[in-house]
């Protein structure tokens, strides 16, 4: 995605530089899953890897979560509350550029089938609820390879909000919005921020070609309708074990 | 004080008188402070204070000249702010430590050093312009852009990263030969850093050809950026005084301090050269 600079007529760009990760220029193929907290994805995914493990498949599996490298500066911000929307952004970035650059780009060219537990989606839903503009995000992950399916998983607030309230005894502080002021409580202010996330991911179904999952329906049934898909949009021969 | 002279100077077009060449052509109507979108909740208008940037590679000369230009600028009664590379709370250390190893990629590379940025930005300079501050930078967004674009990283994608950045008031950039910043490197630390010699490009293995090519690249983004930016370009193989000298003019007619001399104190005279 090109962004317009308003300096930039003022001189010519001396040798176009490279563009990186161009889309499908790669064997692999990658699968994700989106949704807010308690949607069901992540069971769901868990789910769709061990039909493919089981398999024989050619798979890997990665998530949304620090890695060692941004890991202190994260706890760090967190830690004394340093974080503001676009330093918060920028460090996931960068914990998502290390993972792209040594994990999925890596095993895409080498034609593994990618599974990936929340993706720039995450970035674009929950940083642009922080305030930061779409247009700087989209603009921030465009070295992301485009995924070949990204499930979106979409569970009413009332039922989202109660799974992840009642499975963890205390809301940490980013975790439920409380930088953003707007409540002093942290259940109601975890309640407002998880619904402007999911009206960011609305807005993306379309523009983003999201495939919408409907969460609250029963598990084994819902992960029935995932497997089809996945069977029909990817040629998983092509991750099936050799025969020898 | 220093708000009456800004709305006075400030917004006219850049007017310093370069060491070399022509100044760069900038557009005519008043820059806005930020390239585009500011930053979430920052109020341009509150931003009173004056950001300085001085941009070189490494031994053009540059500390020395924040270290004079400091001192200078309080002695005229003005308070100073820095801001640097890698010196951010946040993120500072674990960039010393990642360029240490050297096993990171030139994309988290990238943004780590845009979170660095970021954080010495919102929570120290910001808070520096809206007390009216002057801030003076030693390197600013462009040497990260410059590294980044050598390495392929598109120079649009670049400058939408950067562009909730706050724009100078003045952009100076000492510029030397590349030949001329190996011999001051040298003298100074007996040895060429493998970033400053590009040494993750893989140019040469000869380390003097490798430090040479890789600052003739940054070089020519330098000459891109300038254009782009409208760089006040000093030559920063004169000596310490006249670069200086040249600075303070610049300096002092944007802020409209009357008088220009100047004599390094005791304290930093082994700098005047």
């Amino acid at each position: 995605m090109v962004i317009s600079t308003p300096d930039i007529s003022a001189a010519a760009d001396p040798a176009p530089a490279k563009q990186p990760a161009a889309k499908r220029a790669y064997p692999g193929a990658l699968v994700v899953v989106e949704g807010i907290d308690g949607s069901g994805k992540s069971t769901q995914l868990y789910l769709l890897k061990r039909w493919l493990e089981i398999g024989g498949y050619r798979i890997h599996f990665t998530e949304w979560n620090s890695s060692p490298l941004v890991k202190s500066a994260t706890r760090r911000g967190k830690q004394r509350r340093l974080l503001t929307p676009t330093t918060f952004s920028l460090l996931h970035a960068a914990d998502f550029a290390d993972r792209c650059e040594r994990q999925i780009m890596p095993l895409l060219h080498g034609g593994y089938l990618v599974l990936a537990d929340r993706y720039v989606y995450t970035a674009f839903a929950r940083d642009g609820a922080r305030g930061c503009s779409p247009h700087w995000l989209r603009n921030l992950y465009s070295f992301a390879p485009a995924p070949d399916i990204t499930f979106y998983f979409r569970a009413p607030l009332d039922v989202a909000v109660n799974r992840i309230v009642a499975g963890r005894p205390k809301l940490k502080y980013y975790e439920a919005g409380m930088d953003l002021g707007i409540s002093l409580d942290r259940s109601e202010s975890f309640r407002i921020f998880q619904e402007r996330i999911l009206n960011n991911y609305d807005q993306m179904v379309e523009t983003d070609h999201f495939v919408l999952m409907d969460g609250t329906v029963r598990v084994n049934k819902l992960q029935k309708l995932m497997r089809q898909i996945v069977g029909e949009k990817i040629a998983l021969e092509q991750f099936a074990p050799k025969k020898k | 004080m220093t708000r009456s002279a800004k709305n006075t100077i400030a917004r006219l077009p850049s007017n310093g008188r370069p060491a070399k060449k022509k100044a760069a052509a900038r557009p005519v109507t008043p820059p806005s402070r930020f390239y585009g979108t500011p930053l979430p909740g920052v109020k341009p208008e509150e931003l009173s204070g004056t950001l300085i940037v001085i941009e070189g590679t490494d031994g053009s000369g540059r500390s020395t000249q924040i270290y004079l230009l400091t001192e200078w600028l309080e002695s005229q009664g003005f308070a100073v702010q820095t801001m640097g590379l890698r010196r951010s709370y946040l993120v500072g250390e674990d960039i010393d430590a990642l360029l240490a190893e050297n096993a990171v990629t030139r994309m988290t590379l990238a943004l780590m050093y845009s979170t660095d940025f970021f954080d010495q930005l919102e929570r120290r300079i910001l808070p520096a312009l809206r007390s009216g501050l002057i801030v003076l930078a030693d390197r600013y967004i462009f040497t990260l852009i410059a590294r980044a674009a050598v390495r392929g990283i598109g120079r649009d994608y670049l400058h939408g990263i950067y562009e909730t950045a706050l724009r100078p008031d003045l952009t100076f950039w000492l510029n030397v030969r590349p030949e001329i910043a190996f011999d001051r490197e040298f003298k100074k630390s007996q040895t060429i850093s493998y970033w400053e010699s590009g040494r993750d490009m893989s140019l040469s293995n000869d380390l003097f050809q490798s430090f040479i090519r890789y600052q003739s690249l940054i070089k020519r983004e330098f000459e891109y950026l300038s254009k782009r930016h409208g760089f006040l370009e000093l030559d920063g193989e004169s000596s310490v005084s006249s670069v200086n000298r040249v600075l303070r003019h610049r300096i002092a007619s944007h802020l409209g301090i009357r008088s220009t001399q100047y004599q390094p104190s005791h304290a930093l005279a082994h700098l005047w050269r």
